[in-house]
């Protein structure tokens, strides 16, 4: 469990700072385009998405994972549960970065 | 002799969802779980809804449309609580792994209350649901008061 508990307290602390990232302007005003693709031209905040990404794919699949095995036991279903929640945290971290990388080169319209 | 295979004890998600059995502790066990499998679904539509911006602004307030509604609000403020209580109730439980807050081992007396299901286990359950709720009514001030 040590890996659920250092990710989850990781995203305890990087969450924390993109909810204040929020909060530095008026909520309407922080979501319009031009402001979100300057968060993502800002290296230090991408690096924190990036993180953030990281930190809250392994926690959360790790977590259904243990669900999982807590609600079945076999060889099969543990290999494939484990199998499946790995394949899924892989493909929704490269598809965030996907975004991130993508949303970095965007120039203003 | 019976196969490991046939025995059916297993109860599954019944078995999970079961209220009756533990009192608080159970709850939060319970709690734990689906606020960690609605953050993980969250997460997976926020992914979802960011990548929007690759497709340009048209494609961003499209997205925008959909989600900064009503709805989409309660869906948030949803979030907010499940997110505080799900942090904070994960803290008591690494203190709780860590052996703090159990107690000192006793000889077990009848009415065999566990030792380790004390006030302090009990007051941080209390504690996440209640900062979950504070957390709400922060987020609802900021999402319909126009912050």
């Amino acid at each position: 469990m040590k890996i659920h508990y250092v990710t989850g307290l990781g995203a305890l602390f990087v969450v924390a700072v993109h909810i204040m990232m929020r909060l530095i302007m008026p909520y309407e005003l922080s979501l319009e385009y031009e402001n979100v693709i300057a968060n993502y031209h800002n290296i230090p905040y991408v690096i924190l998405l990036e993180s953030i990404l990281v930190l809250i794919a392994i926690h959360g699949f790790n977590g259904l994972r243990v669900i999982l095995l807590e609600l079945r036991q076999s060889k099969a279903w543990e290999d494939g549960v484990t199998i499946l929640t790995i394949a899924a945290m892989m493909g929704i971290v490269a598809y965030g970065t996907r975004t991130i990388i993508i949303a970095n080169g965007l120039g203003f319209e | 002799m019976e196969k490991l295979s046939d025995r059916n004890n297993r109860e599954g998600i019944k078995g999970w969802l079961n209220p009756s059995r533990y009192g608080w502790e159970r709850v939060s066990y319970w709690l734990q779980r689906l606020t960690g499998v609605g953050l993980l679904a969250y997460f997976v539509a926020h992914i979802f809804e960011t990548s929007s911006l690759t497709q340009g602004p048209d494609a961003w307030a499209a997205m925008l449309e959909l989600t900064q509604t009503p709805l989409g609000h309660l869906i948030l403020l949803l979030v907010i609580g499940m997110s505080t209580f799900h942090s904070v109730n994960g803290i008591r439980l690494i203190f709780t792994q860590g052996g703090k807050g159990l107690g000192n081992p006793g000889r077990p007396d009848y009415p065999y209350d566990a030792v380790s299901l004390n006030y302090r286990q009990k007051s941080g359950i209390w504690i996440a649901l209640i900062l979950a709720g504070v957390a709400m009514l922060y987020g609802a001030s900021v999402l319909f008061g126009g912050e």
